[in-house]
């Protein structure tokens, strides 16, 4: 059994890697964990509107020297196509994106299962690395891997977050 | 007579100081500042519609310590529009928005927008944005932009002009990742620095 309790190992590795902006469109999974990061005293939380609008915010704050991080839901990487290809990637934005992965058979709500089905396939059309983060791995190297792969790269990197992952 | 964009350009490189950072939109937003005043602060946002607003966002939350100003257009602004309630939201003192509120989309030849008659000074103080206000002349612009620059912000100047739609040619073709890097190095923002097999760390460059 792993008693290690993961949402509060991915807002410590954030923080152990210097990130200090998160930009955030909520979801379901992400609610709880969205209101730790507002209340941690060493990162900005920016509630955007929408998940394009996210990701637009993030290449600004990373222009601006600081390193941030993208919490979204899964859905957000299917409806930020433009600004991914015209802004992140043409700009070559480090930006990793910590996507709540819904829609997959462990998933119980059954409207997001289109989303679930589409989310890969998009990714992998988008040229955007990504992975599926391993529930049986800890998920604070798996982050940071993210990160840093997200920099070496000057590029987007998607991790896709089970539900153990990020429910607080 | 309607001030022409060039005239609000000229009024504003007469007034931003040199260390302002500025963020200008898609189309005759980017080319022609950058015929009045092309500075390595200046971030040129090619495409992209409608996220200059919040690209200007999220460089304004990183770096408190400058003045960010972006120039957005309203075509632009109201394809994300949701860039204005976030910004006022958020409320970063540092971003002051100049709205060009031409009545087209300007960059693509001039269609129609949807509204052209909304009172987007108005939607600013609503969605948070103090102080915003619908300016007319180049002459007023000066003015009102070094009060926005004094206080505090987030606001919101509505440019009022008339479609350009003929395209002003930059003094330079427009690199991305080298605007992007000329910006990063006047700024001196900090910079990722790897190690072998990860771990890498952003640092401050020295000065």
């Amino acid at each position: 059994m792993n008693a290690v309790h993961r949402p509060s190992e991915i807002l410590e590795t954030l923080e152990r890697i210097g990130v200090t902006v998160a930009v955030t469109v909520p979801d379901g999974w992400l609610g709880e964990f969205l209101v730790r990061i507002e209340e941690a005293p060493w990162i900005t939380l920016v509630r955007a509107t929408h998940e394009e609008e996210a990701l637009a915010i993030s290449c600004g704050a990373r222009l601006g020297g600081a390193r941030t991080a993208l919490v979204i839901q899964n859905v957000g990487l299917l409806s930020m196509g433009a600004g991914m290809v015209c802004l992140a990637q043409r700009y070559q934005f480090p930006l990793p994106i910590l996507a709540s992965y819904r829609g997959t058979p462990a998933d119980p709500v059954f409207y997001h299962v289109p989303k679930g089905r589409a989310t890969e396939p998009v990714l992998r059309s988008l040229g955007l690395g990504y992975a599926v983060a391993d529930g049986d791995r800890p998920i604070g190297p798996q982050v940071e891997q993210a990160a840093t792969y997200a920099e070496e790269a000057s590029c987007p990197f998607v991790l896709l977050l089970g539900r153990e992952d990020v429910q607080w | 007579m309607v001030t022409t964009r060039e005239a609000y350009f000229r009024a504003m490189a007469d007034t931003l100081p040199p260390e302002t950072l500025v963020v200008t939109s898609l189309g005759n937003a980017s080319y022609l500042w950058a015929v009045v005043r092309d500075r390595p602060e200046n971030f040129y946002v090619e495409d992209a519609m409608g996220l200059a607003l919040p690209l200007a966002l999220g460089l304004a939350v990183a770096r408190p310590d400058r003045r960010v100003v972006v120039v957005e257009g309203d075509g632009g602004l109201l394809m994300h529009m949701g860039g204005l309630i976030t910004a006022g939201a958020a409320a970063p003192a540092n971003l002051t928005v100049l709205l060009i509120q031409n009545g087209v989309h300007a960059a693509s030849g001039g269609q129609a927008l949807t509204n052209a008659e909304l009172d987007f000074a108005a939607l600013g103080r609503a969605a948070g944005l103090k102080g915003a206000r619908n300016i007319e002349t180049a002459g007023v612009l000066g003015p009102a932009l070094a009060e926005a620059l004094e206080g505090p912000g987030p606001t919101l100047l509505a440019l009022a002009t008339a479609p350009d739609p003929e395209v002003v040619v930059p003094p330079a073709g427009f690199d991305p990742v080298a605007t992007k890097r000329r910006f990063q190095d006047a700024i001196e923002a900090p910079r990722y620095v790897p190690t072998l097999f990860g771990g890498g760390r952003l640092e401050e460059r020295r000065r």
